[in-house]
């Protein structure tokens, strides 16, 4: 196949190109906030810091609150009227493994109910990967079948060789744009040789390891061992933030504002790792720690491939990157007994 | 036990948008307790709109939000809907500040629903305790209205005083129907209490009906629940002839918030009735 490149210092056209027909988001907020953010028009310096994003990019589909729609009670009664239309976003620069988080996260948002609002956004979106060749010591992606330099989930997927970036066509939505793409050369085989070499070496980067192929059969035996639980879940703080910043986490709140006679419907992200998640009037399913921990590592590498065939969880290494007490999935997952 | 009409209704639009409901009657059931006769806004829904028994809804006070409950009230009897409640939280207490002509939000039905034809021509033994007679109403009536199509029917129903007996008029009426052998017992009674005293699991075992072509269906608080599937396993009653609801906290009600998953189990997409067989089979004893 052909491939198609650019210079690094012509990015800046290409995404203003883009941002005729797409809203355009890129990495933004260097650092512990870094998010993929609206696109200032103009500013490329992400490239200087960019190696993945804090907040994953399931933030541009199902937005930690979004407005369900709103409500006015008025002499007739109630109306509810529905949010505008967004407009078509274009992701640059999503990792390999947060595109395959959004592939997991489609199966649970089209499971038994289409949703509303995140499926309209996925379907509208261009996903623009960009290799990562700097994944951090805490990323596992090898592991989960994802190659940090390669992937199958985004519509174009691009590779920094040096000066240039290799664009490949990924999708039929990939292939659409690149024929309304202006400016742009032919890779030359060169080209594509030097990319295939950085795709190689960022694989070997991933140096840390889970073995998933007897994860299934060890949790269900290690399930109602509580001491077990207790002990991993013991430095646990139960603060969260591994399930906010999970790139396949989603579990929403769906709760009401309301000023005067006007207000609306918001749906947020919720964490299992609360006790008030799950807690009824009467009792609690989940009341203790423990339990909670092993829900979270459970349904991410038990129950949801048990659902759709495909384990909840990509590598990113977010959890274990950005936990306040250092807390490791995979310590969890190699120590399991059974 | 699968819903057959799960999406064919809502499958027009946004799922999450609720349809606006008149409240159209109130009954006090107990002192923290009401059932609401409610109904569509629009006319045009009442007829289109259908459920199974066993199934429930997201009911919303816009502006305070959404609270989970069964439709009590029978499929058979079509003229309006009913939802009873306990007023314990921020919804429920909202919901029992309205009065009739009063709006809410409604969207369902959700979930599956009791198997009707695995009880057609079985003998049915109804267990229910407290506000968890609501879904098993809805039940009785449903079967009530179609008496030919079962045998035997057993109804043992509890509460923790006279006074927390919830549809009074309901027990009156199956009481009086002489095709049920209605039971109605409270923990403990009062001066003027002339029933029965004693525990619902106890008393099902005094009451002791048989196993034999018979299914029991048993709603009520989980501490009920716990203790009546053993007296029921002493009776000869299989894991497969008992059948529950569970009761999970929920926010969607369509298997995408994640709240009510147990094990591999979503309560709201893959219940929320159950026989005690499949409770068995779970992963997780979280239910």
């Amino acid at each position: 196949m052909n491939h198609k490149k650019i210079n690094k210092k012509d990015l800046g056209n290409l995404l203003h190109q883009w941002s005729k027909d797409y809203t355009i988001f890129v990495p933004s907020n260097e650092g512990d906030t870094a998010q993929m953010g609206l696109w200032d028009g103009s500013d490329t310096g992400f490239l200087d810091w960019y190696r993945n994003t804090a907040k994953p990019p399931k933030a541009n589909f199902l937005p930690p609150v979004e407005e369900m729609f709103r409500f006015q009670k008025g002499k007739e009664g109630h109306s509810i009227k529905l949010p505008s239309q967004e407009h078509q976003q274009l992701i640059f620069g999503i990792r390999p493994c947060d595109g395959r988080s959004l592939a997991i996260l489609d199966n649970i948002f089209t499971d038994a109910y289409q949703d509303p609002y995140y499926l309209p956004r996925r379907e509208g979106a261009v996903l623009v990967g960009l290799g990562c060749l700097k994944p951090y010591d805490t990323c596992f992606c090898t592991s989960l079948g994802i190659s940090p330099g390669e992937s199958n989930d985004v519509d174009l997927m691009l590779t920094d060789t040096g000066d240039e970036f290799l664009i490949e066509e990924i999708s039929d939505k990939g292939k659409q744009l690149m024929e309304l793409t202006a400016g742009l050369e032919d890779a030359t085989e060169d080209d594509t040789a030097r990319a295939s070499e950085a795709k190689g070496k960022a694989h070997d980067k991933v140096t840390r390891k889970i073995d998933t192929q007897h994860l299934s059969h060890k949790l269900l035996s290690t399930f109602e061992d509580e001491t077990y639980w207790e002990k991993v879940a013991a430095k646990c703080i139960a603060c969260g933030i591994c399930t906010f910043l999970c790139p396949t986490c989603h579990c929403f709140d769906i709760s009401d504002e309301m000023v005067k006679k006007e207000g609306a419907r918001f749906r947020c992200w919720d964490s299992c790792a609360f006790p008030l998640y799950t807690k009824m009037p009467m009792e609690n399913p989940r009341e203790e720690k423990w339990q909670r921990v092993r829900q979270k590592v459970c349904h991410k590498f038990e129950f949801y491939p048990m659902a759709f065939d495909v384990i909840a969880c990509t590598g990113c290494g977010r959890c274990i990157r950005l936990c306040p007490v250092n807390w490791d999935i995979c310590q969890t997952l190699g120590q399991l007994p059974g | 036990m699968t819903a057959s009409n799960r999406s064919r209704f809502l499958a027009q639009g946004n799922v999450y948008l609720p349809h606006i409901m008149v409240i159209e009657k109130i009954i006090d059931e107990t002192p923290g307790v009401r059932t609401f006769h409610f109904n569509f806004k629009d006319e045009k829904l009442r007829d289109e709109f259908s459920f199974e028994s066993g199934q429930f809804g997201e009911y919303s006070v816009f502006g305070v939000g959404e609270a989970t409950f069964c439709i009590s009230s029978s499929p058979t009897r079509r003229d309006h809907l009913e939802f009873t409640l306990q007023r314990v939280g921020k919804v429920t207490n909202a919901l029992h500040r309205l009065g009739v002509g009063a709006e809410i939000g409604f969207r369902g039905p959700y979930g599956n629903s009791f198997p009707l034809d695995l009880l057609q021509g079985k003998n049915l033994v109804f267990v229910g305790g407290g506000i968890g007679l609501a879904p098993l109403r809805s039940l009785i009536w449903n079967v009530l209205d179609n008496r030919d199509k079962y045998n035997d029917i057993h109804i043992i129903y509890g509460a923790r005083s006279p006074a927390d007996l919830c549809f009074k008029y309901d027990l009156d009426a199956w009481g009086n129907n002489e095709t049920v052998n209605m039971v109605t017992t409270v923990d403990r009674g009062d001066e003027s209490w002339k029933g029965r005293e004693g525990f619902v699991p106890q008393v099902l075992e005094q009451v002791a009906p048989s196993a034999e072509n018979a299914i029991a269906i048993v709603c009520g608080p989980p501490i009920m629940i716990r203790f009546t599937f053993p007296v029921l396993e002493k009776l000869g009653f299989r894991p497969e002839q008992m059948v529950t609801t569970l009761e999970k906290r929920m926010k969607c009600g369509i298997g995408k918030c994640g709240r009510c998953n147990i094990g591999n189990i979503y309560v709201c997409r893959d219940g929320p009735v159950f026989t005690y067989a499949q409770i068995k089979s779970f992963i997780s004893s979280e239910y």
